[in-house]
């Protein structure tokens, strides 16, 4: 096996080599060409203006390169859809007419469906409150957990790599469709959590604001361990990234594990930290168990609201799950700007 | 004297001298990870052998794991069902190509926004960390919309009911959460220590060069990570397969959907008797199409997992 493989390497590294001979030839040819159709195009000219340019104008003219690829689609795709979405969520009503194709009435100035989410249905009202509670619980247990298990996998321990491939299944496994069909067939429970006994002790013996959070937290556990696949991915990639020699020489100065984790492990993942909090509040609030995703689902349906006719967006259509998505998004953005403050807060004193 | 030195040798057993070589630790940490490892595997666990008991296995319910009549029918069924071999190659193609599409234009991206100053990045970075806080139910209709008469330069992309639909948004940064992979290459191209650039650009390389002789080699467990990602959900999608390729294209996971959507309407229109359960529509066939559609996967993230270990601990070598 491994002589296949240094075979294999050999042979992309002669082939590589030849490649290179090659791509040199096709340069010294065609480098007269291009020099001379820059001198006549102006390009040339171009070149030259740009070197002489102060260097902190030539960082923003690269950098600006580098994105164009987003900007081009920020300008075809990311501010259409932005704009529509809002004109949605500001409409009376957003239906299809066969033939002509998707209407909007009303004046945005009137926040219809802002106004009906709060005067008139009380029932959504307390959802998006469970939501607020749901998602700010869940986010930062996720991240924890995710930091936990990266830390963990990276010990030294033996069969590593087995544990590993298994603490990444969940990443193929859960995509949204499948996750949803484990939940309803019951794959996702351990069966004490769910008969209720731990909820029941803990009420026993604490408090009982401390004893609902734990007991909600017990209950989602496997969820939360569920969902925490692409974290300890993007934590195990910065930890591996990070330098040794540093840790050896805290080490030889007496530091123990606890120090060692607080002073050079924790701040040196502080960025992954956002990264995280930012797509675990994402990844969650889109989930389907989720309160205001559900409205949504139903006040939209899939295959009725395609072809959605007017009779069906009188009531609870497109333009009412716009105004509820928006919703969505304003609580994923308080929980996101909320964590990450906290984060900033408490990692000043590193700086 | 001698208890004394008893205690302390034991004490170090358990506890370890650091913290984190101790006996006690060894224990909790092996307990954690095999406990946790029972509960990802638990799920798979369970259909495998769900997929694999007879009907009448299936009913009895004082088997929960190990089948009485382990039968390879539900898989053969399942397997002609789906039609496996069209759907898979359907599939690889939903995957490759936009997968590709995403990794190359959020490495330039990520490396665009991490390694440059320019006016108004930190606008330009919010929007774009906005945008991808849009709940996705939110743009299903205005980006068909949208997709149907998209042009780009007064050409006509004619994306919809073709693979294009999610290749050619992910190029220009729009694909499936695309965003945290733009993200993580952001902060991986930042991690890199700036004398490597700057010693670079001294000895006269220009920023493209820079980017691809050095930053990417440094970024290899990104490239590896966003690979590996994008492909598990392009592989994975079928709300907007469905919307975009109408019929046109059929991956094994919306095979599996439409099997699940058909039993179940079945079931509500009670037409489900005893010859259809034994034939095809039992929770014996679900999970075996179940598994068949994420077996390409698992075949994949195994090779890819070790490659991925290695690639990891190459790149944590080069610290500055």
């Amino acid at each position: 096996m491994k002589k296949f493989i240094v075979d294999v390497k050999s042979f992309f590294f002669t082939v590589g080599e030849f490649l290179k001979k090659i791509l040199t030839c096709i340069k010294n040819a065609i480098k007269p060409i291009i020099t001379k159709i820059m001198r006549y195009s102006g390009l040339a000219f171009l070149a030259k203006k740009l070197r002489l340019l102060p260097n902190k104008v030539k960082q923003a003219i690269y950098g600006l390169l580098f994105i164009m690829p987003w900007l081009i689609g920020l300008g075809l795709i990311g501010i259409p859809l932005l704009s529509k979405s809002i004109r949605m969520a500001l409409s009376d009503k957003y239906y299809f007419i066969a033939g002509v194709g998707w209407q909007i009435t009303g004046t945005w100035s009137d926040f219809t469906q802002f106004k009906r989410i709060i005067t008139s249905e009380p029932y959504h009202l307390t959802q998006i409150l469970n939501t607020i509670n749901d998602i700010s619980l869940v986010v930062p247990l996720v991240v924890v957990f995710a930091l936990i298990l990266a830390l963990m996998l990276n010990q030294k321990v033996k069969a590593r790599a087995i544990f590993r491939t298994i603490f990444f299944i969940p990443v193929i496994l859960l995509s949204g469709n499948l996750l949803a069909g484990f939940q309803s067939n019951q794959l996702l429970t351990v069966p004490a959590i769910a008969s209720g006994a731990i909820s029941s002790i803990l009420s026993d013996y604490f408090p009982q604001v401390f004893s609902e959070i734990v007991a909600s937290a017990f209950e989602k556990i496997v969820l939360i361990l569920w969902l925490s696949g692409v974290q300890i991915l993007i934590f195990l990639a910065g930890l591996q990234k990070m330098d040794k020699s540093m840790y050896e020489a805290a080490e030889i100065d007496g530091a123990s594990m606890w120090e060692l984790f607080w002073k050079i492990t924790l701040p040196a993942l502080i960025p992954l930290l956002y990264i995280n909090i930012i797509y675990t509040t994402i990844v969650y609030s889109n989930l389907s168990n989720n309160a205001i995703v559900q409205i949504i689902n139903v006040s939209s349906d899939q295959n009725r609201s395609l072809a959605g006719t007017l009779v069906d967006e009188v009531n609870y259509g497109r333009a009412y799950s716009a105004a509820l998505s928006w919703i969505l998004f304003t609580i994923e953005l308080l929980v996101i700007g909320g964590y990450s403050l906290m984060v900033k807060l408490a990692s000043k004193r590193y700086s | 004297m001698n208890s004394l030195l008893h205690k302390h040798q034991l004490k170090k057993l358990f506890l370890g001298r650091r913290g984190n070589d101790g006996l006690l630790f060894k224990i909790v940490l092996y307990l954690l990870l095999i406990g946790i490892s029972f509960i990802f595997l638990y799920p798979l666990l369970s259909m495998l052998s769900m997929s694999l008991m007879s009907v009448e296995d299936l009913v009895d319910s004082s088997i929960s794991w190990v089948p009485r009549n382990p039968t390879l029918r539900h898989f053969e069924s399942a397997f002609v069902w789906m039609k496996f071999w069209e759907s898979f190659l359907d599939s690889l193609q939903v995957s490759i190509y936009p997968t590709i599409a995403t990794v190359v234009s959020s490495a330039l991206i990520g490396y665009g926004f991490g390694r440059f100053e320019f006016p108004l990045k930190k606008l330009l970075m919010g929007l774009m960390i906005a945008m991808f806080l849009i709940p996705s139910v939110l743009t299903y209709i205005p980006t068909t919309v949208l997709y149907r008469d998209l042009k780009i330069f007064g050409i006509d992309l004619q994306l919809m009911n073709s693979i294009r639909a999610f290749w050619v948004p992910a190029l220009v940064g729009n694909g499936i959460r695309q965003t945290i992979f733009i993200l993580i290459f952001y902060q991986f191209f930042k991690m890199i220590p700036h004398e490597l650039i700057e010693a670079a650009s001294m000895d006269g390389s220009g920023p493209f060069r820079t980017f691809l002789t050095i930053a990417i080699p440094m970024a290899a467990p990104a490239f590896l990570i966003c690979g590996l990602y994008s492909f598990v959900w392009y592989w994975n999608e079928t709300t907007l397969a469905r919307l975009y390729f109408g019929s046109s294209v059929t991956t094994l996971p919306m095979r599996l959907e439409s099997f699940i959507a058909m039993y179940r309407s079945m079931y509500a229109q009670g037409k489900v008797t005893l010859d259809t359960v034994s034939s095809i529509y039992n929770t014996g066939v679900q999970y075996a199409m179940t598994l068949l559609s994420i077996l390409p996967l698992l075949v994949i993230y195994i090779f890819a997992q070790k490659w991925f270990v290695e690639g990891v601990d190459k790149s944590g070598i080069a610290g500055s």
